[in-house]
């Protein structure tokens, strides 16, 4: 009262009011009264759900669905609104009936709250090192695959899209690849269920999702995770440093993210639609030879093979253009997306649900992409003691794939069938080869793209279930019960074909049918407990899981016609199982975590994780990893207070953690027996060396970073580098063929894995974000993330190499890339390619050439040990695939309800192996067409040529790998514009919506680079870590034109 | 409040329960489901031939599929292509990228590697259910073919490393070559235990129980590693070790009359009384079954694939038949030709016809050609592939060596049995005896008996190099428009290199071989 008082005072000027406030205040004091008012944000959007509270009482009510309030209260007391993302408000009365409030918007306690595994933590106390990545930064991007949107958003994470195919496998790699073992992907925990970011399954059944068994069959590999629809997701972190991974222990070695899906807030409910449409379109086509140009290829290829020359080419000048398949391979495709939410909460249950719709054509023919979506997320604190909650989520996609990435691919073949041939014939049947050709070497791509069905359908469902409890002050049990299962069927179906000469009489149908599941559970108990100033949170926990997986593929032929292709309608004798797979693999863990505190100064955070694995033998099972990390928050000491003005955040972190990875094949310390017909009936061969002695790998990191803030947190910045040694690393070992007898599918014995090396990353990763003072119409704030790393294997068991083998044209198999000890990782290995032999005084004297005598017009390549021969002997490192460094800088600008939003993404320095263009100058056959540029080959009337002599075989050495093939890579991209416009509140009250925005936005606008290929972005094939930067027919990324809208009511 | 720390107790102890139970070393070990594993196989006579049958199939795919052709019959001069994965031996400046020596080297030594797993597995993991019988049989296959493998290997490359135990060369890969004496050695030594351990066969009617091979099976491959190695004693008494056993007949003839040469390659008459080693195969899935009915045939018209033709006879090969050879329309095809046996498209029964042109030859293989899947030439399998067998030696090839070995050194011979056995195969042909022959009369009666069966390029690299390379220069290697002859032919061409990624893996290979410690 006698604040009240102090404040009437204030209008002594006014002798009625004073009055007035005197008789009101005292009746109030007696009888509150009523005042009402609406609440809104700092854009005006009207806020419904809001907590009112008259301060120092029970009295509370929420704002209705228009944000509006009216609650009882003294005319003197003093109202507390509150709503989780805004600043918590308190506001006098001050005898007004009618109070119009905005809430300032909050970033500190929406954004500063991080998932840190098994917990969450305050960004601000986090000691290890963490990226967040939230929904607002990923909104607007039209990608159906949440893994993509994480590209050029957090500092030490490298994310390429391996295929521009819909729905395919991307590359994460966080702080570089630190194991040569199948996929370096990180572990993705999503609501808590662990799924691996690994495409190729190589660690569970080790056959792919589609397509054949074969290994190095083009890009097969199909992202785990694009059954999640990105607009479910409210947060990503990504736990980088292996002092915050190392909780994670087996799984943690390549990185964690963890998703967070969005969930109910308090409140009346919510409904969103968001919608948009996009137009993709290829960016660039390579310039083919048309006909005229491919007719004197032709003729001159004849000429130097020694062949007559066909006679329908005897006046090229008089020929047509011919067809450019590459136009007839690549359409503009559209891109639909629809997704209807509703959220809300009331009395202790929250909940989230939602549906999806996308679809999705591919911008090469024959390709597209489409899913439903569906999740729930449901919370209930059902006493003060005990909360449950479950997130379900179902996922069903459906998608035609091309096959590419291979030289016999869709992209490939469309570079090097011949113009001669039609797309169609008059009566519109699809063209082929004139009959009299006798060698064929590439059928119609838009007929085979249009004709061949390559169906992958995919049934995901996902659950997780949570109970907690409150067992005595600061103690807490949780109990998570997690499962993830998908099936999936994948029908491919070469139909009966007369395409001119290229008849096929044999229709096949290949069905593969696979379903997996894994189970997990966890239970943990969280102890938090204050003492002064020391802060103590305890975590005990034990995790098991186990994943289980069947799948089945077969062979029909003998069908009667193409329509209908399902086994039944195949011949009985003519059904042939080509694989039968059956296992599960488990994993059984313990941890353990302090994270103490003092005085907000000094943190230190220690953890502790055992992990068993059935993936190795009794003995080696358990693996264990240990992390520590510590933080010092200058800034909160007494001696900096003078300084709070300009620097108001300085952090120092130290961290050090062990991981393990155990991503490899099943039962690998034992021998297992392959099945195969022979005409003798069934046998057995032996399928592997076994290695009983095989262990966990572990990965050491160091971490150390500074995080500061200056100007009213305006600038912020993190600098982070660090030290990652991965020991004892698993891989296979490179045994010469002599030793294995090739791929075990053909008989051959498959390698035994090993601990066979150590590998070293080290790295630099920057964040520095800007943003305006909020509150202001005017709005910008700009992230620059810059992420450096070198890589080095630093030791190799026996110093073997690891050289590795691609198949390329042709299905020839050629080794592109070599690790050896003391270099970085894949490195590109060929011959250094000097020029061509023009002269009789360069022969004079030249070294042979793989044992023959060089001819004029052969390339030229550098005899490195000097020994007067050209051989494998001279073979040397020809291009690095790794980036000086990457990144990404986004732009928001921000006026009034309009937002601009500009996000420019690159790498620099990487170099890439450009294999179409290889197989496109490579003049090795006729009936094949070429890039424009391979007519400059060397002849005697052309001796200032820029390839080589053509000759007719692919193994001459021509045509061996070398650094011809190696580009500059480097490239700059405008990854995103999004122009949007939210309507103004009161205008869109009036339709009872709370939000209503429009946008539009450009997805790879422009790309600057050097790189003559279609597209720099090249990434990992089949996320092969030793094959990163191989373009070998990659689909490429399409430009894609987005219109989507927002609506909220 | 008391009642809330009983509730949480009880969640407590109960997750607890739950988390522990399934903690069990059993969660954690995980054998394979769906194939046997190493240690819970080998327990019974079935399952050792099972094991035994895998050497005669898949194994030797990588190396017929492609390779046997490209190697065996263009470098030698009897094959044409212009297709450039196999071409490469046509000028014979091959070299270790080549795809296909790389195919041919590694079959050959997954061949190694699983003979030497049984060789190594079976004496300390076979069940007390096997019988000793099965037991010999199945390691004296396993010895044959290891022998089998090397003798290709040392052939082809020359000197190679010895592997009797793929896991001593696990830790240490990089090894030196051996010598090529001790690999013939190697190869000796074994077939001299597939002899002493292989059942004794009498080949019948009974085709099925032809398959597997048997005492007269390793002593006819030891003749031939005798007489490669111009040991013509011992190759004449071990070729006449296996002709008076009986137990192989020329099919057609004298012996056989019923039959003929050109029914020695119907599927139906796979292991036929001639056969005493084949590569048996399936129609299947990829890499079980034949190929060469897609590589040889001139087009999808006469096979099950969508292309043909990747093969074709070389000019010089239709030069060297006699008239009246009956090999001749059973090796190539020339326009009229009428094959009975061959279904094609528009059923049974073939004409060629006037425009067959395979690579330009003018002509198009018939030899292994089956055509369509028939009741002769069995089902088709994957890419068109079928189940028709590959010799690795039959009967006729035992009789030239027998001829060869008695002829030794000597400008020529009129030795009865020499001029039995060498006339016995031209009989067959429908050719007349010849009264005396020379080294040239018998190895131009192998080219044309064993045309197309990988023979001519072994039967090249084992006579003097001089030799060799003027045939080969000699040989009109062109398409039937353009003669093209090569020169500059040097005896290292008769080598194979090694293949390319092997001697990145291993530069010891290309070093000066080193002896071989026998364990005798």
């Amino acid at each position: 009262m006698r604040k009240s008082l102090l404040n009437a005072n204030q209008w002594t000027s006014n002798g009625i009011m004073l009055f007035m406030l005197v008789l009101f205040g005292s009746i109030n004091s007696l009888n509150a009264q009523s005042v009402s008012g609406v609440v809104s944000d700092s854009k005006g959007l009207t806020l419904p759900g809001v907590s009112v509270t008259v301060k120092n009482t029970q009295v509370g009510v929420t704002t209705d669905i228009d944000g509006k309030f009216t609650v009882a209260a003294a005319s003197d007391a003093t109202l507390i609104f509150s709503f989780i993302g805004f600043a918590t408000q308190e506001v006098a009365i001050n005898d007004r009936k009618i109070i119009k409030i905005v809430m300032a918007d909050n970033t500190e306690s929406l954004e500063e709250v991080v998932v840190i595994g098994y917990g969450t933590q305050k960004k601000g106390d986090v000691n290890g090192s963490v990226s967040s990545v939230k929904a607002k930064d990923i909104a607007d991007i039209p990608q159906v695959s949440f893994d993509q949107m994480l590209q050029g958003k957090a500092a030490g994470v490298t994310v390429t899209n391996n295929s521009g195919q819909p729905g395919s496998a991307v590359s994460v790699k966080i702080r570089g690849a630190s194991s040569l073992t199948g996929s370096n992907e990180p572990l993705y925990v999503i609501d808590g269920i662990p799924i691996s970011g690994d495409a190729t399954n190589k660690s569970t059944h080790g056959t792919p999702i589609a397509g054949s068994n074969f290994s190095n069959q083009g890009s097969n590999a199909v992202s785990p995770l694009s059954m999640l629809n990105p607009n479910d997701i409210e947060s990503m972190d990504i736990l980088k440093d292996a002092s915050a991974t190392a909780i994670y222990g087996s799984r943690g070695a390549n990185g964690v993210v963890i998703i967070t899906t969005k969930s109910g807030k308090k409140g009346t409910g919510k409904i969103s639609y968001d919608t948009f449409l996009s137009l993709q379109e290829q960016t660039n086509l390579l310039e083919t030879m048309d006909l005229r140009q491919y007719a004197v290829l032709q003729n001159t290829l004849a000429d130097v093979y020694g062949q007559n020359r066909r006679p329908e080419f005897a006046h090229p000048e008089l020929l047509g253009s011919g067809t450019n398949w590459q136009k007839e391979i690549y359409q503009t495709a559209i891109l639909k997306n629809h997704q209807l939410s509703f959220s809300g909460g009331k009395e202790g249950v929250t909940y989230y649900v939602s549906g999806g719709y996308t679809d999705q054509q591919g911008t090469v023919i024959g390709s597209a992409f489409k899913r439903y979506t569906f999740k729930t997320n449901v919370d209930a604190r059902l006493k003060d003691w005990f909360k449950v909650g479950v997130n379900i989520s179902g996922g069903i996609t459906n998608e035609n794939l091309t096959l590419n990435g291979q030289s016999n691919g869709i992209v490939s073949t469309s570079l090097l069938v011949a113009p001669d041939v039609a797309v169609r014939n008059l009566d519109g049947s699809f063209a082929g080869p004139p009959v009299n050709e006798s060698s064929i070497s590439f059928i119609n791509p838009v007929a085979l793209a249009m004709s061949r069905t390559n169906k992958l359908v995919r049934k995901n469902f996902m659950g997780n279930f949570y109970a907690e409890a409150k067992l005595f002050k600061g103690l807490e049990y949780r109990f998570e019960l997690g499962a993830n299962t998908e099936y999936s069927e994948n029908n491919e179906f070469n139909p009966t074909f007369a395409w001119g000469s290229a008849v096929n009489e044999n229709a096949i149908l290949n069905v593969r049918k696979q379903d997996y599941y894994s189970v997990n559970i966890k239970n943990l108990l969280t102890y938090r407990k204050n003492i002064g100033k020391h802060d103590f949170t305890i975590l005990a926990g034990q995790e098991a899981n186990e994943s289980r997986w069947k799948g089945t593929a077969l062979e029909a032929r003998g069908f009667l016609s193409n329509d209908i292709q399902t086994i039944s309608v195949s011949e009985a004798d003519q059904i042939l199982p080509t694989a039968d797979y059956i296992g599960s693999q488990a994993l059984y863990s313990y941890f353990g975590r302090i994270i103490y505190d003092y005085d907000s100064r000094y943190s230190i955070t220690a953890s502790i994780r055992a992990d068993g694995s059935s993936k190795f033998a009794e003995g080696n099972k358990w693996g264990y990893f240990r992390a520590a990390s510590a933080t010092w928050k200058l800034s909160n000491e007494k001696f900096m207070e003078g300084t709070r003005k300009y620097i108001d955040n300085i952090r120092f972190k130290a961290g050090f953690g062990q991981t393990g990875n155990q991503q490899v094949p099943n039962y690998l310390y034992g021998t297992v027996l392959n099945t195969s017909a022979t005409g003798l009936g069934t046998a057995f061969l032996q399928s592997n060396y076994s290695n009983v002695d095989l262990k966990w790998e572990s990965s050491e990191q160091t971490n150390l970073g500074i995080d500061f803030t200056l100007l009213d947190s305006r600038i912020s910045a993190t600098i982070e580098v660090y030290n990652k040694t991965s020991e004892k690393f698993l891989y296979q070992l490179p045994l010469a063929d002599y030793v294995t007898g090739g791929d075990s599918y053909y008989g051959g014995f498959a390698s035994p894995y090993s601990n066979i090396g150590k590998m070293q990353n080290k790295g630099i990763d920057i964040t520095l974000t800007y943003s305006t003072k909020p509150g202001n119409d005017f709005s910008w704030n700009s992230t620059l993330i810059f992420s450096k790393y070198k890589n080095e294997v630093t030791e190799i068991q026996d110093g073997l190499d690891l050289s590795r083998s691609i198949l390329l044209n042709d299905f020839t198999p050629a080794i592109v890339t070599n690790t050896v000890e003391g270099k970085p990782m894949g490195l590109f290995y060929g011959h250094h390619y000097e020029g061509i032999f023009t002269s009789a005084d360069q022969l004079a004297g030249a070294p042979t050439y793989y044992g023959n005598a060089p001819q004029l017009g052969d390339a030229i390549y550098q005899d490195v040990n000097d020994d007067g021969a050209i051989d494998e002997k001279d073979l040397k490192f020809i291009g690095n695939p790794h980036p000086d460094f990457t990144y990404g800088f986004t732009n928001n600008f921000a006026y009034k309800g309009i937002e601009l939003s500009i996000f420019v993404q690159g790498s620099q320095g990487n170099d890439i192996m450009n294999l179409t263009r290889r197989a496109g100058t490579l003049n090795a056959n006729l009936y094949t067409n070429q890039l424009a540029e391979a007519i400059d080959f060397y002849t005697a009337d052309n001796t200032d040529a820029a390839l080589p002599r053509p000759v007719n075989s692919l193994s001459h050495p021509n045509n061996k790998i070398s650094d011809r093939y190696v580009e500059d890579g480097s490239y700059l991209r405008i990854q995103n514009v999004t122009l949007g416009y939210s309507l103004p509140t009161d205008l869109i009250s009036k339709l009872k919506l709370t939000r209503l925005r429009i946008y539009g936005s450009v997805q790879n606008l422009h790309t600057f680079t050097k790189y003559k290929g279609y597209d720099p972005e090249v990434g990992s094939f089949n996320q092969d870590p030793l094959f990163m930067n191989i373009d070998n027919g990659r689909y490429p990324t399409p430009r894609t034109f987005t219109m989507g809208l927002n609506v909220e009511f | 409040m008391k009642k809330y720390i009983k509730n949480a107790k009880m969640v407590f102890v109960l997750a607890t329960i739950l988390g522990l139970a399934s903690c069990s070393d059993e969660f954690l070990n995980r054998p394979p489901e769906d194939n046997y594993s190493a240690d819970t196989f080998y327990n019974t006579d079935d399952q050792l031939i099972a094991a035994s049958n895998g050497l005669y199939g898949k194994v030797w795919f990588n190396f017929h599929n492609k390779a046997f052709y490209a190697i065996g019959e263009i470098a030698s001069g009897n094959g044409f292509s212009y297709s450039s994965d196999v071409n490469t031996l046509r000028e014979l400046n091959a070299n270790g990228g080549d795809p296909e020596i790389g195919n041919a080297w590694k079959s050959c030594f997954a061949v190694v590697a699983q003979a030497n797993g049984l060789i190594r597995t079976l004496p300390e993991r076979i069940g007390p259910g096997v019988s000793d019988e099965v037991y010999d049989r199945v390691m004296g296959e396993a010895h044959f073919m290891r022998a089998l493998a090397y003798f290709y290997i040392v052939r082809l490359w020359g000197p190679v490393p010895i592997i009797e135990n793929n896991l001593d060369f696990i830790n240490t890969p990089r090894v030196n070559t051996n010598r090529v004496e001790d690999v013939y050695t190697f190869i000796e030594n074994d077939l001299q235990f597939a002899i002493d351990n292989l059942p004794e066969k009498m080949r019948g009617a009974n085709y099925a129980d032809n398959g597997h091979v048997s005492k007269g099976s390793a002593k006819s491959i030891l003749a031939k590693v005798y007489l490669t190695q111009n040991k013509y004693p011992q190759a004449k008494a071990m070729a006449e070790e296996v002709i008076s056993s009986g137990e192989f007949k020329l099919y057609g003839g004298a012996s056989l009359p019923s039959k003929s040469y050109g029914d020695l390659f119907l599927t139906i008459n796979d292991n036929n009384e001639e056969s005493i080693m084949a590569f048996q195969w399936t129609a299947g899935v990829y890499g079980v079954g034949n190929g060469c009915n897609t590589m040889f045939a001139y087009s999808s018209y006469i096979n099950e694939s969508f292309y043909g033709g990747v093969f074709a006879p070389s000019q010089d090969l239709m030069t060297i038949f006699e008239t009246g050879d009956i090999r001749r329309k059973e090796t190539y095809m020339l326009p009229g030709d009428f094959y009975p046996n061959i279904t094609t498209k528009d059923g049974p029964g073939f004409t060629v016809p006037a425009n067959i042109d395979a690579q330009v030859s003018g002509s198009a293989l018939k030899k292994y050609v089956v055509g369509k899947a028939s009741q002769a030439a069995g089902t088709a399998g994957s890419n068109g592939m079928m189940a028709n067998n590959t010799y690795v030696m039959r009967y006729a090839d035992l009789l030239l060596i027998h001829a060869e070995a008695i002829l030794g050194d000597a400008a020529s011979t009129s030795d009865a049995q020499a001029l039995g056995s060498f006339n016995a195969v031209r009989n067959r042909a429908g050719l007349g005896n010849m009264v005396s022959i020379t080294k040239t009369d018998i190895l131009h009666e192998r080219r044309v008996e064993f045309a197309y069966e990988g023979e001519y390029w072994f039967d090249l690299c084992r006579i003097p190099r001089a030799q060799a390379i003027a045939i080969v220069q000699a040989q009109n290697r062109g398409d039937k428009n353009n003669a093209v002859y090569i020169s500059g032919v040097t005896a290292s061409d008769f080598v194979l290199p090694y293949p390319s990624g092997e001697v990145i893996k291993n530069p010891l290979l290309t070093a000066p071989p080193v002896a071989y410690l026998f364990n005798q």
